[in-house]
């Protein structure tokens, strides 16, 4: 099949926080990247969230998730970036083109260097009952939320107390819906204090040491089984819908296609494309970012997408040694910061391992 | 473990100041790690006027509270990772760092006016609207409702999106317990118990191919090792969804049913299409009859 291929100097996949701001560094330095994002919005992750976000005053903390993406966003047409919406990137060929699929049709790009800033996938898992309408995951429920204003059940009970299941249940709570509870299996949140603290002080209990054994219900979720990890006590909570928030996955199979090298890291969320600490993947002229190197957080995701347009356009003779070197020693200073807590320590361990080899 | 004795420690705080003198000693010691202790400050401080009283134990990666503050009342330095530290003298009761916080972990505290009572002024991001006048029900860290109070005032604070900032009047002595209030009523049903439960049976595993995860256990047990050899042999994974629900619950299962770890089985090849994708367009350009 003969299909149109365009060549150009630099294309991020994802238009999240990274890939906007690989996006914008690289037009610092000169080079017009193409952003492709599969969406109808760009901001990835971050048009949805209708919190304040953590995070230091470099990367926007302080205001909602989805007034610093309209920022990004913004910054990016200024800068004369072209961000391309609805447009999915099928493939990702050893030769190096893309496939895109997009409202222009199908076509190829044949990019010099291609940052991956596709985020992550929400991680599932299989139940009795998990095919009833009524289950889904945090993100889903979220776009129905805060995107589409529809609440995705009158009552509900959320699976998984990390950050993005408090966030999400606070969301549920302050759209009109009633949380039933909050089920963890672990002893403790993954998520930072002050979430779990926001939503209990809403009095939404949280039960740490329970799972999830089941959905019930004919034409869909009507109840939900959870039992007691320790005591094995099995109770049923009347709820119209079920959130999973169990975790994200890096979306890490366009690196694959393209032969990238891949690893492991249980910390990261899985498989993710190996990379150095400049971003650079084991394929000259592949970079990698975001949450799709590893799930962390959007400030990480930020500076890495800075990091990665800093190497490619330093690969691609825009950017001189020294400047390069100047802003890559601000940027993983920062990454240093963010990464340096009690909160982070998983984190660290598995950067120390992946950059060992 | 380490909750309960975060807990404790909160607990012995939120008493020793509420009532005084009793624990400060040990509160400072608890939770500042030898520095000086805010809460003390603050408490004595909101006798003269609102102050802000930041409840921030966990050293996260934040500082909107520090770029809030055009006072210079609430540092968090260069380790954005460490605890906010704020400083009750310098601070003049404005709010906008009890808007700005994500943890929303800051609130104001006033004991100025006399008579046993406190002005508390907490955020408020929910759907009910509160009002000047309003009863609303007062509650701690923990959700426990600590009784009612009225609202003093209502302003919104914070950009275009605002939070709305609630002021409350309370008995004094609840002063450092108050995180919320709450205008719902909450109708937190207790869960049935089941009794006898015996297992739900199977379950599918791949939705798109209805295929169960009793076939994929028995595919596995033949000898099948890897992603790709299930998938020849059952189309496990190959559906409309392109395994993005299936791919990490089956690897898993996989994984767990050969011995294996994750990490060994590998990610598999993944081939294009990534999204599914009319075969139709993949022939070249005739987009006309596409709606976007
Ligand atoms: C509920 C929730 C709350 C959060 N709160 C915070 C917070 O307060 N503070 C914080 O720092 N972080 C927070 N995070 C985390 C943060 O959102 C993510 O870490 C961040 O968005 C990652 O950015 P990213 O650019 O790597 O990926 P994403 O934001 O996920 O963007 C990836 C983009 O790539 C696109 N894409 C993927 N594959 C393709 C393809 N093949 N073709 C075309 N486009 C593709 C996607 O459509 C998406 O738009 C939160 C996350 C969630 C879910
Ligand atoms: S209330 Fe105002 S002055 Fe006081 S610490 Fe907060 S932002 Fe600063
Ligand atoms: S803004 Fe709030 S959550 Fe963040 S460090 Fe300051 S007090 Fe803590």
């Amino acid at each position: 099949m003969a299909l149109p291929a365009y060549e150009c100097p630099m294309v991020v996949v994802g238009a999240g926080p990274a890939g906007l701001c690989a996006a914008l560094e690289a037009a610092e330095a000169g080079i017009r990247a193409l952003v492709m994002d599969e969406n109808e919005r760009g901001g990835g992750q971050l048009y949805k969230q209708i919190h304040r976000f953590f995070g230091s005053r470099h990367h926007g903390a302080g205001k909602r998730g989805f007034e610093i993406a309209a920022e990004m966003v913004e910054g990016c047409e200024r800068a004369g970036v072209e961000i391309r919406l609805s447009s999915a990137v099928l493939g990702c060929f050893p030769g190096g083109e893309l496939l895109v699929d997009g409202p222009e049709g199908v076509y190829l790009l044949r990019p010099q260097a291609t940052v991956l800033a596709t985020g992550a996938a929400e991680r599932c898992f299989p139940f009795a009952g998990w095919t009833l309408p009524g289950v889904m995951g945090a993100g889903a429920a979220q776009t129905l939320l805060n995107v589409h204003g529809v609440l995705p059940g009158k009552r509900v009970l959320m699976v998984g107390a990390g950050n993005v299941g408090l966030i999400v249940a606070y969301q549920l709570l302050q759209a009109g819906a009633e949380v039933a509870g909050v089920v963890e299996a672990e002893r403790g949140s993954r998520g930072y204090e002050v979430h779990l603290q926001r939503v209990r002080r809403e009095g939404v209990p949280v039960y740490f040491r329970h799972r999830l054994l089941a959905a019930e219900g004919d034409e869909g979720v009507e109840a939900a089984l959870v039992e007691s990890v320790d005591e094995g006590r099995v109770r049923r909570f009347r709820v119209d819908a079920l959130c999973l928030a169990v975790g994200l996955v890096p979306q890490a199979e366009l690196a694959a296609m393209r032969g990238c090298r891949i690893a492991y890291a249980d910390e990261l969320g899985g498989f993710l494309p190996w990379h150095d600490r400049e971003m650079r993947t084991s394929v000259p002229g592949v970079y990698v970012a975001g949450d799709a190197a590893g799930v962390e957080e959007a400030s990480v995701a930020m500076d890495e997408g800075r990091l990665a347009a800093v190497a490619a356009a330093e690969d691609l003779g825009a950017l001189d040694g020294a400047r390069a070197a100047a802003k890559r020693k601000e940027l993983l200073a920062r990454l240093e910061g963010l990464r340096g807590g009690p909160t982070a320590s998983h984190i660290r361990r598995a950067r120390a391992r992946l950059n060992a080899g | 473990m380490k909750e309960r004795k975060e807990r404790k420690e909160s607990k012995e705080r939120e008493e020793g100041k509420a009532t005084g003198e009793g624990g400060r000693g040990a509160a400072r010691d608890a939770l500042q790690g030898g520095r000086d202790d805010p809460w003390t400050a603050a408490w004595e401080v909101s006798r003269r006027k609102a102050v802000a009283v930041v409840d921030c134990r966990q050293e996260i990666p934040c500082d909107p509270c520090e770029t809030a503050c055009r006072k210079g009342a609430i540092r968090v330095g260069d380790d954005v990772c460490a605890l906010p530290i704020s400083e009750p003298e310098t601070c003049d009761g404005c709010g906008r760092c009890v808007a700005l916080c994500p943890g929303m972990a800051i609130y104001l505290i006033d004991r100025s006016a006399d008579g046993g009572k406190a002005a508390v002024t907490v955020p408020y991001e929910m759907g009910e609207e509160p009002r000047a006048g309003m009863e609303a029900r007062v509650v701690d860290g923990e959700g426990k409702e600590l009784g009612r109070g009225k609202i003093l005032e209502v302003r919104a604070m914070g950009g275009a999106a605002a939070t709305l900032l609630v002021k409350v009047e309370v008995p004094e002595t609840w002063a450092l317990k108050v995180r919320g209030v709450r205008l719902r009523q909450m109708f937190i049903e207790e869960p049935e118990e089941v009794e006898g439960y015996r297992g739900t049976g199977d379950c599918l595993i791949c939705r798109c191919e209805e295929i169960a995860r009793a076939e994929v256990e028995k595919a596995a047990g033949s000898g099948f090792r890897s992603l790709a050899a299930l998938r020849r042999a059952s189309r496990v994974g190959l559906g409309y969804c392109q395994g993005r629900f299936c791919r990490e619950p089956l690897r898993e299962e996989l994984a767990r049913k050969c011995g294996r770890g994750v990490e060994e089985l590998g990610i598999g090849s993944p081939r294009p299409p990534l999204r599914p994708v009319k075969i139709s367009r993949l022939g070249g350009g005739d987009v006309r009859d596409t709606q976007f």
